[in-house]
């Protein structure tokens, strides 16, 4: 029978890391499942085993040292639901709204989605504006990676062959920070056309944006940071319509997407512009509402 | 004339005395698929069963060099590797040529020398597992000489064009002709001129292609997914036996569309079958079914609208071309559709429409919900609305200026003989939109647009339908209804038994109806053309009235009143009088009483539809028993800068004539607009050179229930229809006003019209840039 093969529960962590270990580059981990059980079933991956590592369970999203932690294993919905998450990084229970539909946001994990580093998944796009930190564990011990190392190319992670993702670390936001994220879909629950997670600093009289950090999801093998040469045009100014547009329409220019059956490389390059446009705006109004301590 | 609205909750119709038509009740369909115990084409399993594959062409166009299978057969597990040379007769024959002038093109089974389509089948694998079956697949060696291919059916014009058959490249080309169409366009005070464009688009029925075939005392059974069991006569052709030898069974359908119209894994089954003499499933997956199932026609119309300044409409010249893909199909019915109902629901005294079905190496267009009559509905109707703003109408005016009514001469030289209720659907669906929404953002636009369209229902004329029907009342009271018909998933059985119920008064639940097989059922034609309530309806409404007749006649004089006083109801035959004293008999008794005097309680019927005559030369003559007409109308919200189109609000309205089933109806409309809307801004089988290149729902979207507003529904009741009881089809009506309600719409929002399927945000766009260049004309016309 084509396709079949040995499947095992891992209790702990520990476990999870040899099992992994024993099957080397023939197993293949098991979180969520929503984008390898898909996969299994086209029979476009072929595993020998297949690691459940669903039994160790997340732990509640918690901080630590200034940084919100998140377990591998943590669920798409929990991001909505987690009063941390929303005081914390709001932006993750803001684009986590996104993925696909609720039966994805139910068993799909935080830790799964970075791993499969979809070029258009919501969280990897998110996780690298906030500049977290992935937390991999091997046989060898454990290392800290920046999302912006970890995320290498399209479905490709800095991950060594060993190394299992377990945690991943997020600042949490600053005060005076906005936020936003935005995507387009073709068809809703799809992924995204093009999607932009954006955050922005305002200084303390909320006048000026002291800082911008922009990602572009969709357009490119991976998630790209928008360069502060990029941003240059907005950093400094008080969020001005025409700051705004002006760093759109640089952004749009640099990047070099694909065309597919679901749109044009152009067309990519307009969203990409308009996305970056929107969600700046949004995240200064937030950041001015949030420095002048208005709450959102 | 009764409007009813919510037609869920609604009482039977108030000008009508049913008890059982005109309700909804919670038929034996309804039941077995809520309890998951259907079982459909797929899910029939038999002992010592083989799994059945269809090995592909990877080619658009090529010579095959040669076929090497040696490796396949090889494989453990494979019990059978068949190719052209084990075909008897290796022809997938369109017997229902109209014999009009059509290229006769045949289709192989198996491809011999040269393939024409991407997916074109080459060979066939039975074996022990699907799973070997599919290894096996990969192991049959196809050589290819590439040959020149045509992808474009304007190209496929050009006098250089490469042939994809000998015969030619033009399948068919109808002409309608009506008046003087040059010299009335000469005399119009105003033109307009348009072109519009549709896509291929998948048929995405829930259940794909499926069947099991075994043979049995020298029979060949199918029990499969199909809309036409006679495709039994095909398949005894293809086997060379006699037609006694085959039986085909048709399962309760997960959908077809048109799209299980023509044969799909019925030639290949009855060959492994019968090549092995053992039991042979094949199920094809979405995959497969994306792409190598047949497509709808994607079209290019181009119309010349010529009127008065008032707006009255004087000439049509319209020019349409199908993409009929590789093989004929149905495509010449397609495109006769397409060409008699080109110019729409409006009186144009002076027409030329010119339609051509065009042979492409794309994958075969074929039937679809609309067939041909849909396409030119976003034709007609932006042709309307362009005239209505050149010439400062609103929409609604000039479509009243110039909508048919009753009595009045089509296209074809034929006159209405039945209601036209457009008005009434059109006031309904614009009073459900209600006020008009705001935009929700900076760049966003509301717009508002409404199209209406007339679909036939019943076969074209010269093909002189007919459907048989054999009922039975049995000794207890209840009764069998049997029939060819075949049930799509909209309830084609469960109506007949509604209208048995309402004629004969036997409960529905002392009913069964026996359908889709060839053995044991009279012939009732295909399910497609909407074509079953009215072909099929018809013959269980005349032939239960014939079998009452029959019946009545032992009642009466049992109960000693004239037979037609009696009232047939609750499973009783009952005295007519009012003074509470009324007598009747149980139908148990009455069939015992008739068994006991000889007389028959069973009837086999047939019912005939009127016949008539099309003369290709004149492009004059008989084409559809009727229409069913209908009004939609949309609002959407456009963001300017994405592109993206939200549907905000939809309301339909169609007349029935005479609902058997409001809750069937209802159905009809509502997935025909989610169709429709999945036509109109998404659904895109695109090709690259002949190349599929969405053959996964991952790629091919259809709308989810998420992407869909609420779908407001208004049926009007007319009591005009050909159908039993006056009701008129519903199946493909629908599916067709969908896109030019959207397109209409979108106009309103962005100012400029779209003119190509589907409006992609990204075709939205472009719109918006060309109209900042400065490049669209003042009606919204592309220059």
């Amino acid at each position: 029978m084509t396709g079949a093969f040995e499947y095992q529960l891992a209790d702990s962590w520990e476990e999870a890391v040899e099992l992994h270990r024993i099957w080397g580059e023939d197993g293949k981990i098991l979180a969520g499942g929503q984008s390898l059980v898909p996969m299994l079933n086209l029979r476009l991956v072929q595993p020998a085993g297949l690691i459940d590592i669903n039994p160790i369970g997340a732990v509640e999203p918690r901080v630590a040292d200034d940084r919100l932690v998140l377990s591998a294993l943590t669920r798409h919905q929990d991001l909505l639901r987690s009063p941390l998450v929303r005081e914390h990084c709001p932006i993750l229970a803001e684009g986590a709204a996104q993925i696909g539909n609720v039966r994805v946001r139910a068993r799909g994990t935080v830790g799964g989605s970075m791993c499969h580093a979809d070029p258009s998944g919501e969280i990897p796009c998110m996780v690298l504006a906030l500049d977290g930190q992935l937390i991999a564990h091997s046989p060898r011990g454990q290392r800290v990676i920046d999302a912006e190392r970890f995320l290498r190319s399209y479905l490709t992670t800095d991950l060594a062959e060993d190394e299992l993702l377990t945690e991943i670390r997020l600042p949490i936001r600053k005060h005076g920070q906005g936020w936003a994220f935005l995507e387009t879909v073709r068809r809703y629950s799809d992924f995204a056309t093009v999607e932009v997670a954006a955050t922005a600093t305002l200084s303390s009289d909320a006048h000026t944006v002291t800082a911008l950090r922009v990602v572009v999801g969709g357009v490119a093998d991976r998630p790209l940071i928008l360069s502060d040469e990029l941003l240059s045009a907005a950093v400094g100014g008080t969020g001005r319509d025409d700051e705004l547009r002006a760093v759109g329409a640089a952004a749009a220019a640099t990047v070099s997407p694909e065309s597919d059956v679901h749109a044009s490389a152009d067309y990519r390059r307009r969203l990409t512009e308009v996305l970056t446009y929107r969600a700046l705006g949004k995240a200064i109004e937030r950041g001015r509402a949030e420095s002048k301590g208005a709450g959102v | 004339m009764v409007a009813m609205t919510e037609a869920i909750e609604s009482a039977p119709a108030g000008t009508t005395e049913f008890t059982v038509v005109g309700n909804s009740p919670a038929h034996h369909d309804f039941q077995d698929k809520v309890q998951g115990t259907l079982r459909y084409g797929a899910d029939w399993k038999l002992p010592g069963m083989l799994y059945g594959k269809v090995v592909r062409s990877l080619q658009p166009c090529a010579r095959i060099t040669a076929i090497d299978t040696s490796a396949a057969r090889e494989l453990p597990g494979v019990v059978a590797v068949l190719t052209a040379s084990d075909v008897p007769f290796n022809k997938v024959v369109d017997n229902a040529s109209g014999g009009l002038g059509e290229l006769t093109v045949a289709q192989p089974v198996l491809a011999e020398d040269r393939v024409r389509y991407t997916g074109e089948p080459v060979a066939l694998i039975a074996a022990t597992e699907p799973e070997i079956a599919a290894a096996a697949v990969d192991l049959v060696d196809v050589s290819y000489a590439d040959l020149p291919g045509i992808f474009d059916p304007e190209e496929a014009l050009e006098p250089e064009a490469p042939l994809v058959h000998e015969a030619g490249n033009v399948l068919v080309n109808w002409r309608i002709g009506r008046g003087d169409a040059a010299a009335a366009m000469a005399a119009a005070d105003v033109v307009i001129t348009g072109e519009y464009r549709s896509q291929h688009v998948e048929h995405a029925y829930l259940e794909p292609e499926s069947g099991v075939g075994w043979s049995d005392n020298g029979v060949l059974t199918l029990r499969v997914s199909t809309q036409v069991i006679e495709h039994a006569s095909q398949i005894a052709r293809i086997l060379d036996v006699s037609e006694n030898k085959v039986r085909i069974i048709a399962s309760y359908m997960g959908g077809g569309f048109g799209g299980k119209e023509d044969m799909t894994v019925e030639p290949y089954l009855a060959l492994l079958a019968w090549h092995t003499q053992r039991p042979v499933r094949m199920v094809w997956d979405r995959q497969e079914s994306i792409l190598a199932s047949t497509k709808r026609h994607p079209f290019v119309m181009r119309y010349r609208t010529g009127a008065k300044a008032d707006g009255t409409l004087l000439a049509q010249e319209i020019d349409i071309i199908g993409d009929a893909g590789a093989y004929p199909c149905l495509s010449a019915r397609v495109l006769f559709a397409g060409a008699a109902l080109a110019a729409g629901p409006y009186r144009v005294p002076n027409i030329t429409t010119r339609s051509r079905a065009v042979f492409t190496n794309n994958v075969p267009a074929s039937a679809f919900r609309g067939f041909g009559a849909m396409q030119v509905v976003f034709g007609y109707e932006s042709q309307m609305d362009k005239l209505a703003e050149r010439l400062g109408l609103t929409p609604t005016e000039i479509r009243d200026r110039n909508q048919v009514s009753k009595g009045d001469t089509i296209p074809t030289g034929e006159s209405l003989h039945t209601a036209v209720e457009l008005t009434a659907t059109r006031d309904l669906a614009l009073a459900r939109l209600g006020p008009r929404s705001t935009a929700t953002g900076p760049g966003c636009r509301v717009g508002r647009g409404f199209a209406s369209g007339m679909q036939p229902y019943g076969r074209t004329i010269w093909f002189r339908d007919h459907a048989s029907v054999w009922l039975t009342l049995q000794t207890d009271g209840s009764l069998l209804i049997r029939s060819g018909v075949t049930d799509l998933g909209a309830g084609q059985a469960a109506s007949l038994c509604q209208i048995a119920s309402e004629v004969l008064g036997a409960p529905l639940e002392e009913i069964s109806v026996y359908i889709g097989d060839t053995a044991l059922n009279p012939p009732a034609g295909g399910t497609f053309a909407t074509r079953q309530l009215y072909m099929s309806g018809n013959a269980v409404l005349s032939g239960a009235r014939e079998l009452r007749d029959s019946l009545a006649a032992v009642a009466a004089e049992e109960l000693g009143v004239p037979p037609d006083t009696l009232v047939w109801r609750d499973g009783m035959v009952r005295t007519a009088d009012s003074s509470g004293q009324n007598r009747g008999i149980r139908l148990a008794e009455l069939a015992q009483m008739c068994q006991r005097r000889g007389v028959s309680t069973s009837n086999l019927h047939t019912w005939r539809a009127r016949g008539g005559e099309f003369d290709p030369e004149a492009g004059q003559g008989d084409s559809f028993p009727d229409y069913t007409y209908g009004t939609h109308a949309a609002e959407v919200e456009v963001d300017t800068e994405t592109g993206v189109v939200r549907v905000l609000k939809y309301a339909a309205s169609h007349d029935v004539g005479q609902q058997i089933n409001p809750v069937r109806v209802q159905g009809q409309i509502q997935g025909g607009v989610m169709q429709g809307l999945g036509y109109a801004l998404m659904e895109d089988h695109a090709l690259i050179d002949g190349q599929p290149v969405s053959t996964l729902f991952a790629n091919y979207l259809i709308p989810t229930t998420m992407d869909m507003p609420d779908i407001e529904v208004d049926v009007v009741e007319s009591g005009e229809g050909c159908g039993p009881l006056n009701a008129r089809g519903i199946g493909e009506p629908p599916v067709g006003p969908c896109a030019a309600a959207i397109a209409s719409a979108i106009k309103d929002a962005i100012g400029v019209r779209p003119n190509r399927l589907p409006i992609t945000p990204e075709r939205v766009l472009e719109l918006i840039d060309e109209q900042a260049a400065g490049r669209v004309a003042k009606d919204g016309d592309h220059e």
